[in-house]
């Protein structure tokens, strides 16, 4: 009993200090995403071009759905990424326009290249929610079936973006 | 040991009652309802904040699709998890599981049971042993060779 005794401070002491480590040691905004598996939401949304555009539109071919701002530093650095992905595989990719002036978007995009994509603009939010998202960047994958296969949250670098395309089945030279 | 079990007992029992006193009442109209779902939503593009108490694009958002969730007739329970299906269990500010609640009452409860009986215990030991012939004489001899 006496020798048990010591056996209590490591009994405790070591599963709190793995709780700390682990609970401290990650983003608690960066979550696994409950959408992966389930159907795209719809939408259907103003480009920036002034058409419409809307989920229906993108269906029967994978694409990529990118929520993006004139104000998100790090959506800078992504930007070429998808549009060399865009470029070399001719995967469909959508830009929303997330909390932002389109005006600004447009600007943001003739300082930074606009690879011909569409860029749709989510003025109320609305389809920001429905995707689930906590901040721009955040790129999400889908399928032929319009199935979400992965999500990015945070800047996609080639490494990322070769992986959540070869999920949506997604031919790379 | 029955009365390790009784103060467990009570622990628990008190444990219960408070989780279920601290059950806030239903909210009586569709606009109480709306903020009293608001204000258990975290709000997704700020920090620390429920969507309630923000004014970002996403609370402003949310908030609608709370009131229309609700003119449409859906329960609190379908509300929540109109949003946990986008953004996980992430999205709740109270934890769902009422274990949470009960756990650390039950701990307290078990520690207390623990402390009482390690102090009992310790009492039960420091009981003082009746000195026997033998050792009466032994004491008096020592005392007086030291005296001497």
């Amino acid at each position: 009993m006496r020798a048990l005794r010591w056996l209590i401070v490591p009994a405790v002491v070591l599963p709190l200090a793995w709780l700390l480590f682990t609970g401290f040691g990650r983003d608690p905004s960066e979550i696994a995403s409950p959408l992966i598996g389930q159907p795209a939401p719809v939408w259907n949304l103003e480009a920036l071009d002034g058409e419409g555009l809307s989920a229906d539109d993108l269906a029967g071919e994978p694409y990529v759905v990118n929520f993006w701002a004139s104000w998100c530093l790090p959506c800078i650095d992504e930007h070429p990424v998808l549009a060399d992905a865009y470029e070399a595989t001719g995967v469909m990719v959508v830009g929303i326009v997330y909390q932002d002036d389109p005006t600004n978007a447009r600007a943001f995009l003739l300082e930074h290249g606009d690879a011909g994509y569409p860029h749709v603009v989510d003025m109320n939010g609305r389809v920001g929610v429905d995707f689930g998202v906590t901040g721009p960047p955040e790129t999400f994958f889908v399928d032929a079936e319009g199935i979400i296969r992965a999500k990015q949250f945070g800047p996609l670098t080639t490494q990322t973006m070769a992986e959540h395309l070869a999920a949506i089945d997604v031919e790379q030279p | 040991m029955s009365r390790w079990a009784s103060i467990v007992g009570t622990g628990l029992l008190a444990a219960l009652v408070t989780v279920i006193l601290l059950q806030p009442a239903a909210p009586a109209t569709n606009a109480d309802r709306a903020d009293a779902l608001a204000g258990g939503l975290r709000c997704p593009d700020c920090a620390g904040l429920s969507v309630a108490d923000s004014h970002t694009a996403s609370a402003v958002a949310i908030r609608e699709q709370i009131a229309e969730l609700i003119d449409g007739g859906a329960t609190d329970a379908e509300i929540r998890e109109h949003f946990t299906d986008r953004y996980g269990d992430w999205v709740l500010l109270a934890p769902t599981s009422p274990l949470t609640w009960i756990l650390p009452f039950a701990v307290l409860a078990l520690a207390t049971a623990a402390l009482a009986r390690w102090l009992t215990r310790r009492r039960e030991r420091a009981v003082v042993e009746p000195v026997d012939e033998r050792e009466r004489t032994r004491l008096r001899e020592e005392l007086e060779a030291l005296d001497g």
